[in-house]
């Protein structure tokens, strides 16, 4: 098996790689680097600009892994490659949160965690990863429960909020094309997380998390919204809860730090 | 673009689509009118740069009771609008940088450095000379033209 690190992982989010590395290995998969895989291309900022292109760039990254699965941990990423591998009829590419909830299952997960981590979580899946649904053919793409029972695995709390099945504001190029609406819906969001009393919001993918995470910061460095609640994504946590030093997740690198999040995953359930 | 039209006759008007668009309750991003008005009418999108404040989060697509691929005409009305008028400033960057560094987000020192410290190799394409050069010929290849 191969991971496939996309930009933001590679190049911003490296404690994702370096904990979903720790988990396959504690589980006793075997995965490694995709080496010379390139940008995904991002599906929708591609597609707006030259189908074309996206299939080119996309097929050369299918194509690198010459036919073992690839992993993914990016919505994009995991969007454009099994979009392009279904048009091509080649590769098989996975994302880590459908495959830990269908392959190595819910109860296995459970037995695996050496550290309960009694944290409350706003969970958000992100828009890429279900939909749209008639390429994915997962559980329903309007309430999907995959990532809460991942959550709840870990000995983690998912608190429900208002617009949770709303876009964090970072996809379709908005973000770089249109950076007031990018942090319009992301006030929105943020507003509904905060009513709730949440020690961090938990993702599925890279660019959700450098939304909620660096997009957190620019909303209160532009419009002093101080929210202060960190953004992880998953694997970090899981990674966490299976022993692995919290330094090593690079969390306490992220944009929004909580000294009282992070002193609860040291410490675990007490 | 006549495919799309096509679709879109499917269309009952029954305003569920602009409904569930949670950029369109921030934004003047219409979905509906932008899809009737200018695309099914076949007229051009001129100066509609609401389309760039739709995310793509194909909840429109996926709610249409006409199983009409909102999302996916969409992105292709933007195709239209980037042959018309180029591309936005930053997204020009970012292809830019897709060019040469073959990532739209590429790494800076920083980033680098953090990795090392995380104990983990640099092997995206944009630091592998051969890769990274390939990647750079097929953006060249679709969008030098755009991007120059
Ligand atoms: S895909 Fe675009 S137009 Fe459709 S609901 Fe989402 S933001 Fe609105
Ligand atoms: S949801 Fe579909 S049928 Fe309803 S108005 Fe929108 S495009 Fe037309």
């Amino acid at each position: 098996m191969k991971f496939f690190p996309g930009c933001m992982i590679h190049n911003r989010f490296p404690g994702i790689e370096r904990s979903l590395f720790f988990v396959f290995e504690k589980l006793g998969v075997e995965i490694f680097p995709l080496k010379g895989s390139s940008c995904c291309p991002a599906p929708s900022i591609s597609k707006s600009v030259s189908v074309e292109l996206w299939k080119e760039i996309g097929i050369r990254n299918v194509r690198l892994a010459k036919n073992e699965t690839i992993m993914t941990a990016c919505n994009g990423c995991y969007t454009s490659l099994h979009e392009i591998s279904q048009i091509f009829n080649e590769g098989d590419i996975r994302h880590v949160v459908e495959y830990l909830h269908s392959e190595i299952g819910i109860e296995r997960i459970k037995k695996s965690v050496e550290k309960r981590l009694p944290v409350r979580l706003a969970v958000h899946y992100g828009c890429h990863f279900f939909r749209p649904s008639k390429h994915k053919g997962f559980e329903s793409p309007e309430r999907p429960k995959m990532l809460d029972e991942l959550v709840n695995a870990i000995g983690a709390e998912s608190i429900d909020y208002k617009y949770k099945f709303m876009c964090c504001g970072g996809g379709g190029g908005v973000r770089a094309g249109a950076t007031e609406v990018s942090h319009d819906l992301l006030e929105r969001k943020m507003d509904a997380i905060a009513e709730k009393d949440v020690d961090a919001i938990v993702v599925m993918c890279p660019l959700c998390l450098n939304q909620f995470d660096v997009g957190q910061s620019e909303l209160n460095e532009l419009r002093g919204k101080d929210y202060r609640i960190p953004a992880v994504h998953y694997v970090q946590l899981l990674a966490v809860a299976m022993g692995m030093d919290v330094s090593l997740t690079g969390i306490e690198r992220h944009s929004v730090i909580e000294q009282n999040f992070i002193e609860k995953l040291v410490r675990g359930e007490s | 673009m006549a495919d799309n039209a096509n679709e879109l006759n499917k269309c009952i008007q029954c305003g569920t689509c602009s409904a569930s668009c949670f950029s369109g309750r921030v934004t003047a991003l219409n979905t509906r009118k932008i899809l009737m008005e200018h695309i099914a009418k076949k007229r051009s999108l001129g100066e509609f740069d609401t389309v760039w404040f739709c995310v793509t989060c194909y909840a429109c697509q996926e709610r249409c009771p006409r199983g009409i691929p909102l999302t996916d005409i969409l992105i292709s009305a933007r195709n239209e609008l980037v042959k018309e008028k180029g591309l936005p400033g930053r997204l020009k960057n970012a292809f830019k940088s897709l060019q040469e560094n073959s990532a739209l987000v590429p790494a800076k020192n920083e980033h680098i450095a953090l990795r090392k410290e995380l104990g983990l190799e640099l092997y995206h394409s944009q630091f592998v000379d051969s890769a990274r050069n390939e990647v750079g010929e097929i953006v060249r290849k679709y969008v030098g033209g755009i991007i120059k």
